[in-house]
């Protein structure tokens, strides 16, 4: 079936309208994005991409497990380097998904149902990713299990004070959560592509993965009410999964870590690096599949709002780190945060503080708000400034310590670069074979927004019924 | 006549045995294979004394420099793993520097000889001790028929004993003229003055006697006379605070003793001389100024200081060109100054430099060899090759000697040119006699059985001798019987030499327990040497100075191979597996140069292109470099680690004798290539964080404190007791909890007693001197292992291809780090040059500090790292999956990690190689790759004491026993005991004014407890 190219009646204008003004009908939802499924040469070549550099990452772990943890560049006490980093900034990514789902779904805003399959997809995806750091950072990582409290002979336990051991509870049940709400979320629209499907082993799966369903009246009663529940059972998740991980940091006592102001923002972090990612995937997968009219200017336009502040929350907290390190008047600390951007590090926290604090200023232009091809650039360097942000807290204060003896430096090496390269390789392996098999934009929700197609001649419309079938729908 | 016996059906007894042996024999041979068969049980009857687990102790001499400390070795299954001092030998009362202790990788070297070899075709192929005994048989032989064995030399390493007389007897048979005893690093100057003006060689320096002591650029705590003992007396003077003297250093560098000094007076290379004269009055302060570049306000000080001060102790220890006038300068002012006798004793004097030959004989040898003239050569111990100056061309003259014989243990440069190698035994598994004070006897003997195919020295010698008849006298049955009978008046072997001379095997065996006998022996006089002459300053062109220097770690190179001493930074610049170029940041900057930049030094003899290392405790007209490294043929970590320095020195001699290291010209250019300095020193200040404190002696008697025992938020002392430190119960869960019904040995009452005790440390920063020695002792106590082998680096990195390359990713695994700051405001390479003025030098060992509350401790996911009940800080290694969190969370860092499998065999980083895995404490784990590690308390000892105590039904007496570091700190600096029980000496100084925790206001709870280091100002009316 060929793309049906509905270019929009009107240009989008500048508002908190998140109707669909250029979709049609139903016919027009489903057709448009199931068109989505189908692979391409360039879908192939991408995925090939991303298993290489997954190959890459995993040839490197193995190398790595082989001759141990030092072929990774760390400097001791720089004990912790990238793949600490990159860890976070995963879970950082896998933010936005539960927040856009959840919380946005609570609070009714509207721009959210044309991007949150994605950013769900993409959330469970990162938290994969995530998880997997910590085990690849460990000296010992085939003893990855003894952090897990399982029973055992000799009744040990993982130590319950420790941070890590809370993140290991946080993040299970955050990959458990959210990938649980991306599935009830696609019950639906598995059904839809079961309707369509023509392939009867193919049929089959969807309609087991569907639960059978029947579009009853029921089942839509019992479905909103359960995607409701777990939107409520989400949304704690969303601000406690970042602040325990946050904890792995403000729990130590190293300068520069050991701050309260770590939890709130971390979560604004995280949701700022996740509103980037959602950017980076939402904006070439509308203009490839020519899905502007479904995730539309109005829509990035809100998201971008969202954006701005958070930007200016994490910003806010980078200032008052630096205030109460003054004002706290610890030597130690005061020391620490003048090499971390003004001394030895000083290119890694301008790096940050350029990307995640100055750029996103923009935003407040209406004009860069509404280009989609300044948020794409935008979202880049938002990705690169979270990671830096990580960078900047995780190894400056490693590196400049209570010890002056032990001050060093740090670099990685190609191990710990072909390991975050494996990661991207990961996540995007995942979201690619996702992008394939399953709708990126909610069939169900969308068609929520646009209104159902009414004939004339029914026979039960009452007399004095408007006669609606708008030429462009929500339009009204 | 046999009775017939009925045979029966069936397999008799007998024949079951038979049938049964062949059926063994069958498989033994089946079974014999080329594999090395090893014996996982050693003993089935086990020798008297041999249980396994239990260690034994043999007392006996150190020969790793020519001291002659007093050791004790610690055997355990039949194979020596350390060496302590031995508490009651007279020279280091107990204590051993870092070289001592690492004799054991002499003994378990790696690259050592497996047996006798014999150059074949140019390569050394390993013979059988009888081919051996027969070849030097023969060489010897050839070289008396040649008639030119009245030429031939004999190379001995110089060390105490009776060998030196057995040499020259059998060389005497040989008609060979007396061996040449060679130790590059004597002090001849020194010696030469002490024989002069005080008639011994080596007085007693006392001091603790004298008010003021001046060192002349002797680096007496370092690589200068007998480091353990002064650095002993040093440190307990200092140690007495009140009345401790005050010290001087003069110098163009500032080594170890200058850093300990109060004062450095960085006099110009070879001009200290100038200031004696001033002392002695033959010179004015203002020519003295004039001469050494130093402002006359400092030098009338110190003439002041030294006419009020009394007693004082000025000792000499130049290198330079005019080092005997130098020395013989300052004895004469000690004596004018009355100091004789009281600070300096010749009644009581050493016997190290004994018989020692100065160098300058190697001038004549090496002419004589270049003629053609010597007809053999032999060589034990020393290495000539290397440890010469290169502009005396001993290499070269060497390979026209048509015989040279080694005797060494250990392949170097001078074995590589040798014919014919006889390794002897190591000192460990040697016997052996020292006269090391006079009138008291130290006695060496072997703690082990040979590690390889080796030969005492003297017994081969003693074999050589038995293919009678000799080579002169076949047809002279006269001559024959005499020569019998001079052999028969040699005992069997080298062992029975020591019997005899101690009046028989009965007393050696008496003596042996303690290492002591009272006695002395024979003296030897030694031959005179031709002088060369000194390379004046001001005949020569360049721009600066060369002041080459040893430390005591590589000595001339001896210690090179010995991967504890390549790891060891140096204690003054912190540089290991790594020689640089030391030059002051204002030199550097002169000739835009930074750390680590390439650098080139050409003198007339040479030219070493090394990294820069900017060094602010050397005057900017002088270079230092250090000698030791850079050697080309002296094992696997020796072998291309750093550069040779002595190929900067020309030949040239000092006015006694010995080399002059000082004072040579040279040019100094930049060279292209960076590589990173290989130091283990983050930042050399102490950017106001207090971790290392000192007062003056002012401040203390005002009784100024820092209040070591008020803590903010002060918790009750339920648990753990001892240091009045409170302990947050944190890391025990449910047993730490004072309140649980459950709290099994964390409760006071349970029979183990261990809730009893706080197992703690003070570390006197007033004593400590920083030598490192203690960092060797963790070592080798606890397994550690070095990590700076260039094959040990990172791998598939092209930028970290050198020695060191891990160190330079702060890979090293000290358990305990000598840490050393400089009082000083700005970056070493902003410093800038004031001959009056030079920052304060404070060094502290850093270790686990055990706290009470442990930042370590809760955030180990996995309990890896916990609290005993006794109060040490323990990780448990099985445990531990390798988060590193514990580290990142410590404040003192002293967490080491595993970075890769340092103790697997099969891998590049293996520490350990075949033998030297022999040393390794089978009482402390071997570290696995991934997993953290740190200092333990020596907890294996604290539980061996207190199964020993139990076993004999007594409680843990004080003092009972201490951890390596301060079983060895030759500053008796470090105390450790448990601070809970008063019978133990660290809970009185845990009391001391000086008391202090480094970082207590991190509610830490330290159990190691650190004393201030009292500063000594110039008096009023003396500037400094």
């Amino acid at each position: 079936m060929a793309t049906i190219a509905y270019e929009p009646r009107r240009p989008n204008i500048a508002s908190a309208n998140v109707q669909l003004p250029a979709v049609p009908d139903y016919e027009h939802v489903d057709d448009a994005i199931i068109a989505t499924l189908k692979p391409t040469k360039a879908w192939f070549a991408m995925l090939m991409t991303a298993i290489a550099a997954l190959g890459l990452g995993v040839a490197a772990f193995l190398y790595q497990v082989h001759q141990g943890l030092g072929v990774a560049g760390y400097n001791p006490p720089v004990m912790w380097g990238v793949y600490i980093i990159t860890f976070v900034f995963w879970v950082g990514i896998g933010h936005a998904g539960t927040l856009i789902s959840a919380i946005l779904f609570l609070f009714r805003a509207g721009f959210r149902t044309t991007i949150y399959r994605c950013a769900e997809a993409m959330t469970v995806f990162a938290v994969m990713t995530a998880g997997l750091f910590p085990i690849i950072h460990l000296g010992r990582p085939w003893k990855f299990f003894w952090l897990i409290p399982y029973p055992n002979w000799r009744l040990l336990w993982p130590q319950f004070k420790s941070p890590l051991v809370w993140d290991v509870f946080a993040i299970l049940t955050y990959l458990t959560i959210s990938s649980t709400f991306l599935y009830v979320g696609l019950i639906p629209d598995i059904a839809t592509l079961r309707d369509r499907e023509t392939n009867p082993v193919r049929k089959r799966i969807l309609a087991l993965l569907s639960f059978g369903w029947r579009n009853t009246e029921r089942e839509w009663r019992h479905f909103a009410r359960a995607y409701l529940f777990l939107a409520a059972v989400s949304t704690p998740l969303v601000l406690s999964v970042h602040s325990v991980v946050s904890f792995d940091f403000a729990m130590a006592l190293t300068p520069g870590w050991h701050t309260t102001i770590f939890p709130p923002y971390f979560v604004a972090g995280a949701i700022f690096s996740g509103i980037g990612m959602v950017f980076t995937i939402i904006i070439p997968i509308r203009k490839y599949f020519k899905l502007q009219h479904f995730v539309t200017i109005n829509h990035l336009d809100a998201a971008a709002k969202l954006c701005l502040a958070t930007s200016m929350i994490v910003g806010c907290a980078y200032l008052i780190e630096f205030f109460i390190a003054w004002y706290g008047g610890v030597q130690v600390e005061q020391d620490f945060f003048w090499n971390r951007v003004f001394g030895q590090w000083w290119w890694a926290a301008w790096i940050m503080i350029t990307c995640n604090m100055i750029l996103p200023l923009t935003l407040f232009s209406q004009k860069l708000r509404r280009n989609p091809a300044w948020l794409f650039i935008l979202s880049i360097f938002i990705n690169i400034g979270m990671w830096f942000e990580r960078f900047v807290i995780v190894v400056p204060s490693l590196s400049h310590e209570f010890e002056p003896w032990m001050w060093t430096t740090y670099a990685p090496t190609w191990v710990d670069y072909s390991i975050l390269i494996g990661s991207f390789g990961w996540f995007f392996m995942w979201f690619l074979l996702f992008v394939r098999q399953l709708p990126v934009i909610a069939l169900t929700e969308v068609k929520e927004i646009v209104p159902p197609r009414l004939k004339h001649a029914h026979a039960h419309t009452p007399a004095n019924a408007e006669d609606f079938e708008p030429e462009m729908p929500g339009d009204r | 006549m046999t009775i017939p016996v009925e045979t029966t059906n069936g397999v008799k007894r007998r024949d079951f045995l038979k049938v049964l042996g062949v059926t063994g024999a069958a498989s033994t041979m089946v079974g014999c294979s080329t594999d090395q068969v090893e014996k996982l049980i050693p003993y089935v009857t086990s020798p008297d004394h041999t249980v396994p687990g239990v260690s034994n102790f043999y007392a006996s001499t150190c020969r790793e420099c020519a001291a002659g400390c007093g050791i004790i070795v610690t055997t355990r299954d039949g194979r020596a793993i350390k060496i302590e001092g031995n508490p009651d030998h007279p020279v280091n009362r107990g204590a051993v520097c870092a070289r001592g202790q690492a004799a054991l990788q002499g003994l378990y070297n790696p690259d050592r000889f497996r047996g006798p070899m014999q150059r074949q075709n140019g390569t050394l192929v390993p013979i059988t001790w009888d081919q051996a005994i027969d070849a030097l048989h023969k060489g010897v032989d050839t070289a008396m028929k040649s008639g030119k064995a009245k030429n031939a030399v004999f190379i001995n390493q110089h060390e105490q004993g009776l060998l030196h007389t057995f040499l020259d007897e059998w060389l005497a048979l040989r008609g060979m003229p007396a061996h040449i005893s060679y130790d590059a690093e004597a002090p001849f100057a020194t010696v030469a003055a002490n024989r002069a003006v005080y008639g011994v060689s080596w007085p007693k320096l006392d001091f603790g006697a004298a008010k003021v002591i001046v060192s002349f650029a002797a680096d007496f705590l370092d690589g200068w006379g007998l480091p353990v003992p002064q650095q002993l007396d040093f440190a307990e003077a200092r140690g007495r605070i009140e009345g401790a003297p005050r010290l001087i250093y003069i110098g163009p560098r500032r080594p170890l003793t200058g850093l300990n000094a109060d004062q450095w007076i960085p006099a110009a290379p070879g001009t200290a001389g100038s200031i004696a004269k001033m002392l002695a009055g033959k010179m004015s302060a203002a020519d003295a100024a004039a001469a050494t570049d130093i402002p006359v306000k400092i030098l009338e000080g110190l003439q002041k200081e030294i006419a009020s001060a009394k007693p004082s102790l000025l000792v000499a220890g130049g290198t330079g060109p005019r080092a005997l006038d130098l020395a013989t300068e300052v004895n004469q002012l000690n004596k004018a100054l009355g100091n004789v006798g009281v600070t300096i004793k010749p009644a009581e004097s050493y016997g190290a430099w004994e018989g020692v030959v100065p160098p300058a004989v190697l001038n004549d040898v090496v002419a004589a060899m270049e003629a053609g003239e010597v007809p053999a050569l032999f060589i034990r111990g020393a290495n000539p090759v290397y440890s010469t100056p290169t502009g005396l061309g001993f290499a070269k003259a060497a390979e026209k000697v048509p015989f040279k014989v080694s005797f060494s243990t250990v392949p170097d440069e001078t074995t590589a040119l040798c014919d014919l190698i006889l390794p002897d035994h190591h000192a460990l598994e040697s016997w052996g006699i020292a006269e090391p004070v006079q009138g008291t006897l130290g006695l060496q003997q072997p703690a082990m059985d040979p590690v390889f195919n080796t030969r005492a020295t003297a017994d081969v010698l003693l074999a050589s001798l038995k293919p009678a008849p000799c080579f002169a006298c076949p047809e002279n049955p006269a001559e024959a019987k005499q020569h019998a009978s001079d052999v028969s008046k040699f005992p069997p072997d080298y062992r029975g030499v020591v019997a005899k001379h101690l009046g028989g095997n009965g007393n050696l065996q008496n003596a042996l327990p303690t290492g002591m006998l009272a006695g002395s022996l024979p003296r030897r006089t030694a031959p005179v040497a031709k002088i060369m002459k000194p390379a004046i300053v001001g005949e020569q062109n360049g721009d600066y100075y060369l002041a080459t220097y040893w430390n005591l770690l590589m000595g001339d190179g001896r210690g090179a191979n010995k991967p504890w001493l390549q790891e060891l930074p140096d204690p003054v610049t912190k540089i290991c597996w790594q020689t640089v170029v030391e030059m002051h940041p204002e030199t550097a900057k002169k000739l835009s140069v930074e750390a680590g930049d390439h650098v080139t030094v050409k003198t007339v003899a040479g030219t070493v292109t090394a990294p820069a290392f900017l060094y602010i405790g050397v005057r900017p007209d002088t270079i230092a470099v250090m000698v030791g490294r850079g050697q080309t043929a002296a094992g696997r970590y020796a072998t291309g680690t750093g550069h040779n320095a002595w190929s900067l020195l020309p030949a040239s001699n000092d006015q006694a004798g010995g080399y002059q290291l000082v004072g040579v010209r040279c040019t100094v250019a930049k060279a292209d290539g960076h590589t990173p300095i290989v130091t283990t020193e983050g930042s050399g200040r102490q950017h106001g964080r207090k971790i290392a404190r000192a007062q003056t002696i002012e401040q203390f008697r005002a009784g100024e404190t820092d209040h070591p025992h008020t803590f903010i938020g002060q918790a009750p002392t339920e648990f753990l007791p001892g240091l009045r430190a409170p302990v947050a119960n944190d890391a025990q869960g449910e047993l730490g909890d004072p309140k649980s019904a459950q709290r099994g040995e964390y409760d006071p009452n349970h029979p183990s007693g261990r809730a009893k005790r706080r197992w703690a440390m003070t570390i006197d920063l007033a004593k400590c001197t920083g030598c490192s020695a203690c960092v060797t002792a963790c070592y080798a106590e606890n397994n550690i292992p070095t990590v700076g082998a260039e094959w040990q680096g990172p791998q598939l990195f092209a930028d970290r291809k050198f020695p060191g390359a891990n160190i330079t990713r702060s890979r090293e695994m000290a358990w305990l780090r000598l840490e050393r700051y400089y009082e000083m405001d700005r970056e070493y390479k902003d410093a800038t040059w004031d001959p009056a003025h030079h920052p304060e030098v404070r060094v502290i060992p850093m270790m686990c500090q055990h706290c009470g509350n442990a930042p370590c401790e809760p955030v180990c996911p996995v309990y890896a790292t916990y609290h005993t009940p006794d109060g040490l800080n323990v990780q448990v290694y099985n445990r531990c999956v390798g988060t590193r969190y514990c580290s990142n969370n410590c404040p003192y860092k002293v967490r080491y990690y595993n970075w890769f499998g340092y103790g697997e065999v099969d891998r590049a980083q293996y520490a350990f190689p075949e033998p030297l895995h022999w040393q390794l404490n089978p009482d402390v784990t071997v570290r696995a790759k991934g997993i953290m590690e740190k200092c333990s308390f020596c907890v294996q000892r604290i539980r061996d004491a207190e199964t020993l105590a139990k076993v004999q039904n007594r409680e843990i007496q004080g003092d009972e026993f201490t951890t390596a570091c301060a079983q060895a700190c030759p500053s008796r600096a470090i105390l450790f005991g448990d601070a809970a029980d008063e019978n133990w000496s660290v809970t009185k100084l845990i009391e001391d004014r000086r008391a202090y925790h480094v970082f207590e206001e991190l509610n830490t709870y330290t159990a190691v407890v650190y004393l201030k280091k009292i500063n000594h100002p110039a008096p009023a009316g003396a500037t400094a």
